[in-house]
């Protein structure tokens, strides 16, 4: 099978476009810089279901952020799917682990086609009336979340370790060379501080079902499942960019069966199923196939969705979203439901949250963590303070730079230091001078806020019969930011003597007074 | 040479392990107690200055010279506070300038490498360059000066010989092989041990849970100064903070008060800069519990002001 100059192209693109944004993801992170000095979420910036997320949320669409995904899909009506055959680096990875896994030649049944655009309409359906799950299924998200939660850890973790060895055990002539290399590895490709995620297994084995689908049909996430493939090929169905010749010729019918995408059939070329990988214009034994601009000819054949597929889908989007919400608010389940810094409430965070995971991968402290179930049934991968892990960092802004769908707002620097994530309370059962007489104040003198929201007073304590004077710890809950470094530092082993809740956060109402429960 | 029988073998065998053993337990050779010689009149210089680099040079002058501290070749650590994601007029970390000029004084007098580090509170990267150590550090253009971030894999579990509150811990590897230390804290306020000083900057050469410490934090400063020897300690006094230590952030806490002092003994040297807070030594009871413990002079009509 000879390739093309276009598949030599397509290939390069791809290759470069992987490329850039594994660069940008190893630029998520704080090198020495308070403002982040690259667009580091260009991948969901380009994303158009970022887009839908932002246009379907309350408040007005982001487009000095998103302006990106709508020059895509602009390109996607002019060219058709070039996103999913030269940029998608989820597509990049499919196509370069195929040789891998082996490339499936079997095509089932035409059905399948429909999953997509039905899974589309569904997930839009749900998020007009306001659960939004796109990001569960996007598959930037997929790619950028799987990097960040599964492979850049065990990366780093592989890394550390054989750093280790040949530190731990000095062999000649190799330890040196490698302990030299460690700072600049440290510095420049890998990150500071091993990264540590709940659901990193979880959202991996996600990952490489999407690969392994490959075994059985090439690119079969992108033709049968991506809803934003759904998306881009309902832009691109009437696409300016069309195959000559439309249909299988006579004589020959390669393309059918070689065609990773299946779009040229003897009904013509689906413009909306193509993903552009030009493989067609080298393996056609006469050259006969040629891509070129063209207007006027008839629309083409699409993928028949079927009404009452499609009814279906917006049936059960339509149904989903009350179902969900009617559960308990997840903040009120959960106390210690807490989200970054500039967070908008729960509610609207949730239909914007696209799951990028962007915010935990550029967190200095190592306090995001993906929520399973911990905000609610449809709250799985979005970001939640955990500060037993890590803490908000004081004079750090990063998360709120990196959000693409302004789940997290950015703020400045005085108003980050102000936005409350909640309020940190001690547990007297535990806490060493409450519990056991003993001093501490570890959370004090770590209390970042310049008037400090952790002080201590001189109480006597009565301890095996006598008197004795100690400083004991207390919370000014108008100070308290809820950052959570008392509860990262807290030196009592297991779970921390203090721990912050989600009362009083800034994203929330405040209430004036104590809720009425009459009212 | 005559070939020994197995007889005469065992028999000097023997012997030269007594006599090594007696050598050993001899107290003369105990490096632990050589502080306790030190503690006879050990100098201590105090300057005032709003010129830092001059302020510097004045102090360690009084001393004798950097020359005195370190030789040619040494490989010496300059321990400064980088605790904290503040900048340098909040007054939680040690002033840049401070550094840079005691760096320079180690590379007159011909260090071979000078190392900087802390183990920082805050994220180690944001307190580098917020203190504005980075910057200062990298503006001496110099390949012999390091500042570094702590490696974790450097930290060992050693033995505190007579430890009061531990019996071990672990302290950071470099900072034990090194030829010279020198403890460079700034003088702060804190609310456990109250002020936090030369000992308490030691807490940045170990590892471990060191919150643990602060449950009897004077007799688990005694035990640190007693494993890491500080060679010449310089409190960094130029402004100090009066409040919400040792984290600061408010201006109204920080005192601008152009002091430095430096001595080869770090219980001096705090029992001194106690004073600028309005402090006997004695009430200080980190200051007490390493003076009882003979490892330095509090008492500072003892203490030879050069």
């Amino acid at each position: 099978m000879k390739a093309s100059t276009w598949t030599y192209a397509r290939r390069t693109t791809q290759s470069l476009c992987l490329a850039l944004f594994l660069w940008l993801f190893l630029q998520t992170e704080y090198r020495g810089i308070d403002q982040l000095p690259y667009p580091v979420s260009l991948l969901f910036r380009l994303d158009p279901l970022a887009a839908l997320a932002d246009f379907l949320a309350p408040g007005p669409f982001g487009w000095g952020v998103l302006w990106p995904a709508l020059v895509v899909l602009l390109l996607t009506v002019v060219f058709g799917r070039f996103f999913c055959g030269w940029v998608c680096p989820l597509g990049t990875t499919l196509d370069g682990c195929g040789k891998l896994v082996g490339r499936g030649r079997r095509t089932y049944s035409p059905a399948w086609r429909r999953v997509k655009y039905h899974l589309l309409i569904a997930l839009s359906a749900a998020t007009l009336f306001g659960v939004q799950l796109l990001g569960l299924f996007d598959p930037l998200a997929i790619f950028l979340r799987s990097l960040t939660l599964a492979v850049y850890p065990a990366y780093n973790f592989g890394l550390n370790r054989l750093f280790d060895f040949f530190y731990e055990y000095q062999v000649p002539g190799l330890s040196p060379l490698v302990n030299a290399s460690y700072p600049v590895f440290r510095n420049h490709l890998m990150a500071f501080h091993q990264p540590i995620f709940a659901l990193g297994l979880f959202t991996l084995l996600i990952f490489l079902t999407i690969v392994l689908l490959e075994k059985v049909e090439r690119r079969f996430w992108c033709k049968n499942l991506c809803p934003l493939g759904a998306l881009l090929g309902l832009c691109a169905s009437r696409a300016i960019l069309q195959r000559t010749p439309q249909t299988l010729c006579a004589d020959c019918r390669s393309c059918g069966s070689l065609c990773r995408s299946g779009a040229v059939r003897d009904d013509g070329h689906r413009r909306s199923e193509c993903l552009l990988c030009m493989d067609c214009t080298g393996f056609c034994p006469d050259e006969r196939v040629s891509f070129g601009l063209r207007r006027g000819v008839d629309v083409g054949p699409v993928v028949d969705l079927q009404r009452r597929g499609v009814l279906t889908a917006l049936a059960s989007g339509v149904v989903l979203a009350p179902v969900v919400r009617i559960g308990p608010p997840a903040w009120q389940n959960n106390p210690y439901l807490l989200r970054p810094p500039g967070a908008v409430a729960e509610e609207e965070f949730l239909q914007r949250c696209v799951r990028c995971a962007e915010c935990m991968k550029v967190c200095i402290g190592l306090a995001l963590q993906p929520a399973l179930f911990q905000a609610g049934p449809v709250g799985l991968w979005t970001p939640l303070v955990v500060p037993r892990f890590g803490y908000c960092e004081y004079n750090c802004t990063l998360c709120g730079q990196v959000c693409p769908t302004g789940a997290i707002a950015p703020l400045d620097l005085p108003r980050k230091q102000k936005a409350v994530i909640g309020i940190a309370v001690f547990d007297k059962n535990r806490c060493l001078p409450f519990a056991k007489g003993i001093e501490c104040l570890v959370c004090e003198e770590h209390c970042p806020t310049g008037d400090k929201a952790i002080v201590f007073e001189d109480k006597d304590m009565l301890i095996d019969g006598e008197l004795r004077r100690l400083k004991f710890p207390r919370v000014v809950d108008r100070l308290c930011i809820g950052c959570g470094i008392c509860e990262t530092k807290c030196p009592v082993e297991g779970a921390s003597a203090i721990r912050v809740i989600n009362e009083g956060e800034s994203r929330r109402k405040r209430l004036d007074g104590p809720a009425d429960p009459y009212a | 040479m005559k070939p020994i029988d197995r007889r005469t073998f065992i028999r000097s065998s023997i012997r030269t392990a007594v006599a090594t053993a007696a050598v050993g337990s001899l107290p003369v050779l105990d490096l632990l107690a050589l502080p306790a010689f030190a503690a006879e009149a050990p100098p201590l210089a105090v300057r005032k200055g709003t010129d830092i680099p001059v302020l510097v040079r004045q102090t360690i002058d009084a001393l004798g010279g950097m020359a005195r501290f370190v030789s040619r070749g040494d490989v010496v650590i300059v321990k400064p506070n980088i605790g904290w994601d503040r900048t340098v007029e909040l007054a939680a970390n040690t002033h840049p300038e401070v550094v840079t000029a005691l760096v320079e004084l180690c590379l007159e007098a011909g260090a071979a490498k000078v190392r900087i580090f802390d183990r920082t509170c805050n994220d180690e990267r944001r307190c580098y360059t917020q203190s504005g150590i980075r910057a200062a550090v990298e503006g001496l253009r110099s390949d012999k000066v390091f500042l570094e971030y702590m490696d974790r894999r450097a930290y060992r579990e050693l033995a505190i010989r007579g430890g009061v509150a531990f019996d071990n811990w672990e302290f950071y590897q470099p900072v034990i092989e090194a030829d010279r230390f020198i403890n460079v804290p700034i003088a702060k306020h804190h609310s456990i041990s109250k002020l936090t000083l030369g000992m308490k900057n030691l807490m940045g050469v170990i590892g471990g849970n060191r919150g643990r410490l602060h449950s009897s934090i004077a007799e688990s400063l005694a035990d640190l100064v007693s494993v890491v020897h500080s060679d010449l300690t310089v409190i960094d006094a130029t402004r100090i903070l009066v409040a919400n230590g040792p984290q600061g952030g408010r201006l109204e806490d920080v005192r601008q008060t152009d002091t430095l002092i430096a001595s080869p003994d770090i219980v001096a040297a705090d029992a001194y800069a106690a004073t600028l807070f309005g402090f006997d030594p004695s009430e200080i009871p980190t200051i007490t519990a390493a003076a009882r413990r003979g490892l330095g002079v509090m008492d500072l009509k003892r203490v030879r002001l050069v």
